[in-house]
């Protein structure tokens, strides 16, 4: 256990190198949280409420979700590197666990990102764009609690397009489809409630809904409490069944494994 | 005391025709891998086009702006990007010719450094994938937001398309430059152009004040696509404009132009290389 506390403190000193990049990393949050509300404010304009949505939930909404993204953002090519660069038949020498590496060396990068990066955006936006307080403070408990496994979720989704670096010598092309399906269907840039129902059906029978979409909805105290617990099980349901198919490429990832040198 | 150049300019063109058959050939290489990122490059642009969809779906107009008229102020910011990285590929992967080492050894070459730094790439995967975008939203929108193309009109157009790909090769190039003094620009190249890009997408007077100064005279955006859509469109918020915006595409392109290329050759006098070159 020790090893992977060790690990998560490697990524996190890792990225404290960049610091200027971090800076740079909150202005640009900031600056398209900023943009995107003066994108709704002239769609608002006219209306105060569409459909019963009222703009400072709206305004909530697209501020969690741009935090959201910003800590949950993962090194999407480590694996990759470490196909081709060959490095990867070292660590698998190592007496450990390689997907627990890869999963503490992540968490690493999550914990600097909300130490470094969340806490600063959310006391501007909190101050600048004037975000709704959580509904309830039961609900704020059980949105930290979705928004962990909405993370889970999206590690799991992410480790299966990671793995397929073993099969493929580049990713970038999956992973850039993965993202851009993320980024539509989990109700990071619009909420899933502007969208035609029949879109809506098939996105809630995916994984994707529990990314974002959940958590954010329980936030703002928009799922009746009786249904919370449901919402969190099909969370949970999504997790351990992305993390089989993940348990499952990896066994056979190694069998094909060819390692070139490294 | 200025050198005489090592070639003629007829020899200059030739060689480029040779820099891009190789180019070509090494894309062909792998024809699989370079259709696949062709669209999965389309599938990351087509998302804000989705989602604008969705957005106008529901609310129909936005401050005036319909839906053709919204896709077509967008479809300059692809089209050009297209003939941007068709063209000028180099200038968008310069910082990591610098990280590689790889401009290491355009320094040893009798050439112009920008030459070969522009002549040495083509990026056909990326330019089919914005391109293809850029054409749908041309195509879906160019004759139903009541356009006459006649020759000023076809002219102008390709003039602007032109200018926005130097503006754009420009903004890239001033944020690659930074890269001579740290060797990392990710989140600075996010900041000034890829967000501005984005946030070019919707009509400049949807913003308030200060970032349409930004985008007018600091990351000139709004002459990629806000004016000379304008110049098509004419819809009454032009009158808070001053209309020579209309033809100040090309005249901001060459400022932007000279001034990266000052600020550039700054940067390449200070060089020293990584260390990393072979």
């Amino acid at each position: 256990m020790r090893a992977y506390v060790e690990f998560a403190k490697k990524a996190f000193q890792n990225n404290i190198a960049y610091r200027a990049d971090c800076v740079a990393g909150i202005i640009n949050a900031i600056i398209m949280i900023f943009v995107n509300i003066c994108v709704w404010k002239a769609i608002y304009e006219d209306e105060q409420a569409v459909d019963g949505v009222q703009f400072k939930m709206l305004i909530t909404y697209v501020v969690l979700a741009f935090l959201m993204q910003c800590i949950y953002a993962m090194d999407e090519y480590h694996i990759e590197n470490k196909v081709r660069s060959g490095s990867i038949g070292l660590d698998l020498l190592k007496p450990i666990n390689f997907s627990g590496y890869i999963f503490s060396y992540n968490l690493g990068i999550l914990i600097f990102r909300v130490v470094m990066q969340l806490t600063p955006a959310l006391i501007i936006s909190i101050i600048l764009f004037k975000m709704l307080p959580p509904f309830s403070l039961t609900m704020f408990a059980l949105f930290l609690l979705s928004m962990i496994l909405g993370y889970l979720v999206l590690y799991c989704l992410n480790f299966i397009v990671w793995i397929s670096s073993f099969w493929f010598y580049w990713t970038f092309s999956l992973v850039t489809i993965k993202d851009a399906a993320v980024m539509i269907l989990s109700g990071a840039l619009l909420p899933l409630w502007f969208m035609p129902q029949a879109m809506v059906d098939f996105i809630k029978l995916t994984p994707f809904a529990s990314i974002y979409y959940v958590p954010i909805t329980i936030y703002l105290g928009q799922v009746p409490m009786e249904e919370i617990a449901f919402a969190l099980l099909k969370q949970l349901i999504w997790v351990l069944g992305l993390f089989i198919v993940g348990r499952l490429l990896w066994r056979s990832a190694l069998k094909k494994l060819v390692v070139q040198g490294g | 005391m200025k050198k005489k150049p090592l070639y003629s300019p007829i020899e200059m063109i030739i060689l480029i025709m040779k820099y891009a058959k190789l180019s070509i050939k090494s894309i062909l290489e792998y024809k699989f891998d370079r259709v696949f990122i062709t669209i999965a490059i389309f599938c990351r642009e087509m998302i804000s086009v989705v989602v604008m969809f969705l957005i106008l779906t529901r609310f129909v107009r936005i401050k005036g702006w319909e839906y053709n008229q919204m896709f077509f102020l967008y479809s300059f910011l692809f089209l050009s990007y297209s003939v941007f990285v068709l063209f000028f590929a180099g200038m968008r992967d310069f910082d990591n010719m610098i990280y590689s080492g790889e401009f290491d050894r355009f320094l040893t070459r009798p050439l112009g450094l920008m030459y070969q730094i522009v002549a040495s790439r083509i990026d056909l995967s990326a330019a089919l994938g914005h391109g293809i975008v850029g054409i749908i939203l041309f195509v879906n929108t160019a004759f139903s937001v009541g356009i006459v193309w006649n020759a000023k009109n076809i002219i102008y157009y390709i003039v602007i398309l032109l200018s926005g790909a130097v503006i754009q090769a420009s903004i890239f190039l001033f944020s690659a430059c930074f890269s001579f003094w740290t060797y990392k620009v990710d989140n600075l190249r996010n900041m000034i152009f890829f967000n501005a890009r984005r946030i070019s997408g919707y009509p400049l007077s949807f913003y308030p004040g200060i970032i349409q100064k930004l985008l007018m005279f600091v990351v000139p955006f709004a002459f990629v696509n806000f004016f000379p859509a304008q110049y098509f469109l004419r819809k009454s918020e032009m009158s808070s404009y001053w209309n020579g915006f209309f033809y100040m595409t090309p005249v901001v392109a060459v400022i932007m132009f000279l001034l990266v290329y000052a600020f550039w050759k700054k940067g390449v006098s200070r060089y020293s290389s990584t260390g990393t070159a072979m």
